[in-house]
């Protein structure tokens, strides 16, 4: 064990950290225009993406041709560590180059990569999921949108929820069934799917704190047509892309997840000693108490994120990595409710005049929204089920 | 920052795991919980390993290693429940002698913990907290004597160790005082973990010749006391820990093996997410008992939050773990046969010793300047 990192490492942070300040958009053209899904594209983020493509700092462990520069993973931890301390955000299509572009790298054919996945990386074309159905939430392999084969075509009919930027998103990368004889994790593939394709109806799902703040949103595919070449992978073979996209998803999300607590932690020490000292001293020890309580959750996320990364480079496995998604979001989601009851009558408050939920958020509306990260993506039953009978070897029920 | 075990220390922990099964299986625990002496062999074992100079400088016959190394052996004391002054020694009173005192008497002192000679504590707490302003003690200089007044309260091996730190003030500031284990009057606790044997020390004008004296009480004795009791803060939150991980470990056994209702009751979701959860509070208390000890052993400008944070959550580990896993055990749990209660216990003991989850957050939000 050890606290600081090689000076190859450290040369490595160097180099970036001096990119970042020639060429990291400036906070105030991002607060002009922010990103307002999780697909959308302002100005200054399709330059932004292009300029860490074409320079190699999109994907850092990636080939030099894919927007890397074959870095490894403790290089790619710093570069990410830098990002987060520069207030700069890697993408505003998370999915995209998260997931769905890894997951045509690793099964998509060379026009899918070169049409899709490309312009992903270059900010040129943003990508949603098109996951959970109203009948299929935590048991995705139930979802019953159906893609049948007609000639080179597959016409496609049902219904996604929860798709997140789905408003902005240029195309959809499809979860279907296309057998609906097989058993239900076999008769599942996957199609890319352009989203102004005839059929296709984007009904915005506004969030439980505003109705103006939409990410998420109900997709509607009425005899929607698409080339059978917008397969990826083989027919009915899409579950194991479920299970990878998801494994791709949970790899590089866990620092995100830790610095956003960390951040909010931070935020609450600081406005603590102003809170409390309106209050009197019974209110206060206990309020300190869960202040401090949630502190030790901010520092321990990282220790458990960093410990488990460890593991990981050195090639074992990392149970600590299956506990991240659950222990960050529920930590957050206790700091945020502390943040809310903190400020009593302000708490309550979805905020101050004036104020734009689109933007900033309070206490309160961050204890909302922190709920997408206590339910989506596997929620925090499912993470439980999961590391109990993979990591803890418990019999199935 | 790489916070997984390096070759070199998983070998040392499972090498220190492997022994400890060996010379400290659960019927000599049992032994001491039907009360018997803690077992003479044991500490003879332990010496001849030659662990108490694991961390001992090497100019005082030691072998040199650090403290991460020191906290490995302290999680695996936790998990086989040892009852040794080896905890006590290695890490309350050898960096109390160190950190507190100068180079002389620390070359005097310390070799005799190397070669297992010396047993020793640290008689900081009273009136149950472990922090300096809880100091009544008092160091009255009398020619060139110090005469010390006091009660010091749950000292572990209070009443046998060979020597003692004891912090004591002079009304402006603390000192540090070698003290022979003889010399002061001991009345051992009845405590529900005999392994971990505390008493209640009573100071009457204890005389401390100026050559044991450790620090004359003055303005630099109480940072140096925080980094000594930081390692005895961190190292019992790592026996806290290795408890929680055999009570975790057998609970886990249990459960998959345990059938009612003709089917194994881990399988069973109410207790699969109350297993998820003691698991979650061990690794996290896991990862920040390894972070502290690295931010000790590197001297990292955030040690004492971190001391702190790993103690909170040793505490917070133990509360479910202990509660759950013996919960989780049914009766056979319940029952003095069972080995499952050396464990609890020691997990709970070792929470109260130097500070319980309450008392780390409140001087978390002191370090924090929460309250200002």
């Amino acid at each position: 064990m050890k606290l600081g990192y090689d000076d190859h490492v450290e040369a490595f942070r160097a180099e970036f950290r001096a990119w970042l300040a020639d060429h990291a958009p400036s906070q105030e053209a991002m607060a002009a225009d922010p990103a307002r899904s999780s697909a959308h594209r302002p100005d200054w983020a399709k330059a932004w993406a292009r300029r860490m493509f074409d320079d190699g700092w999109l994907v850092p462990g990636w080939e030099p041709g894919r927007g890397g520069r074959d870095a490894g993973p403790i290089e790619t931890l710093v570069y990410l560590e830098e990002l987060a301390r520069a207030g700069v955000p890697r993408t505003t299509n998370p999915q995209g180059l998260g997931i769905v572009a890894p997951s045509l790298f690793d099964f998509g054919t060379p026009e899918q990569i070169r049409d899709y996945a490309m312009p992903v990386l270059r900010g040129e074309r943003t990508a949603c999921l098109g996951m959970s159905e109203p009948g299929a939430g935590s048991d995705l392999a139930s979802l019953s949108t159906r893609a049948v084969v007609d000639g080179d075509d597959f016409v496609i009919n049902g219904q996604k929820v929860w798709t997140s930027g789905a408003n902005d998103a240029d195309f959809c990368f499809l979860f279907c069934r296309t057998d609906p004889s097989a058993p239900k994790h076999k008769g599942i593939s996957v199609v890319l799917v352009d989203m102004d394709t005839p059929g296709i109806t984007v009904r915005p799902l506004a969030e439980i704190i505003h109705p103006d703040r939409a990410e998420l949103a109900e997709v509607f595919f009425a005899d929607v047509v698409v080339p059978r070449s917008n397969l990826v992978g083989r027919l009915n073979d899409g579950w194991a892309m479920a299970n990878g996209s998801l494994a791709h998803e949970r790899g590089m999300v866990w620092l995100m997840s830790v610095l956003e607590l960390e951040e909010d932690v931070q935020e609450l020490v600081a406005e603590a000693s102003g809170q409390l000292a309106r209050l009197g001293p019974i209110e206060q020890a206990v309020f300190a108490d869960r202040i401090a309580g949630s502190y030790v959750d901010a520092l321990a996320a990282r220790a458990l994120g960093y410990r488990g990364f460890a593991k990981l480079v050195r090639g074992g496995s990392a149970p600590e990595q299956a506990l991240m998604k659950a222990f960050c979001s529920e930590s957050h989601q206790r700091a945020c409710l502390l943040g809310a009851e903190l400020g009593a009558d302000e708490g309550t408050d979805l905020g101050a005049p004036g104020h734009d939920p689109k933007t900033t958020c309070s206490w309160a509306e961050r204890y909302f929204l922190s709920f997408a990260s206590t339910i989506s993506a596997g929620s925090s039953e499912i993470q439980r089920n999961i590391i109990a009978e993979k990591v803890l070897g418990l019999p199935r029920g | 920052m790489d916070l997984e075990l390096s070759d070199e220390e998983a070998e040392l922990r499972d090498n220190v795991r492997t022994v400890l099964a060996g010379i400290c299986p659960p019927a000599t625990v049992r032994s001491v919980f039907d009360g018997g002496d803690p077992p003479a062999a044991l500490w003879g074992h332990l010496v001849e390993l030659g662990w108490p100079a694991l961390a001992i400088a090497e100019e005082h016959g030691g072998l040199g290693l650090g403290f991460v190394e020191l906290a490995l052996v302290a999680e695996e004391l936790g998990r086989a429940v040892a009852p040794a002054p080896l905890l006590a020694t290695t890490t309350q009173f050898a960096p109390a002698v160190r950190e507190l005192g100068g180079a002389e008497i620390a070359a005097r002192v310390l070799p005799g913990v190397a070669e297992g000679t010396t047993t020793g504590t640290l008689a900081l707490a009273e009136g149950g907290r472990w922090s300096p302003d809880a100091v009544r003690t008092t160091a009255r200089r009398i020619g060139d004597r110090w005469v010390l007044e006091g009660e010091k309260a749950a000292v572990l091996d209070g009443a046998t160790a060979d020597e003692l730190v004891v912090i004591a003030g002079d009304g402006d500031a603390l000192g540090a005082f070698l003290v022979a284990g003889a010399d002061v009057k001991s009345v051992p606790r009845p405590g529900f973990d005999p392994t971990l044997p505390l008493a209640d020390l009573r100071l009457d004008a204890v005389v401390v010749p100026v050559d044991r004296v450790l620090a004359e009480p003055g303005p630099g004795v109480e940072q140096a006391l925080a980094r000594a009791v930081q390692e005895s803060t961190v190292a019992v939150a790592a026996m806290v820990a290795g408890a929680c991980r055999a009570i975790f470990e057998t609970t886990v056994e249990y459960a998959t093996v345990r059938e009612q209702y003709g089917r194994p009751i881990g399988s069973f979701q109410a207790l699969k997410h109350r297993l998820v959860d003691m698991y979650l509070a061990l690794e996290r208390a896991t990862a920040l008992v390894y972070y502290a000890a690295l931010a000790i052993a590197e001297d990292a400008p955030d040690r004492a939050t971190a001391a702190a944070a790993a103690k909170a959550a040793a505490g917070d580990c133990q509360r479910l773990v202990a509660e759950d896993g013996l919960q989780l055990h049914g009766g056979i749990g319940f029952t003095w046969e069972h080995d499952l209660h050396f464990l609890l216990k020691r997990a709970k003991a070792g929470d109260a010793l130097f500070g319980g989850a309450v008392a780390q957050r409140a001087a978390l939000v002191g370090h924090l300047g929460v309250m200002a």
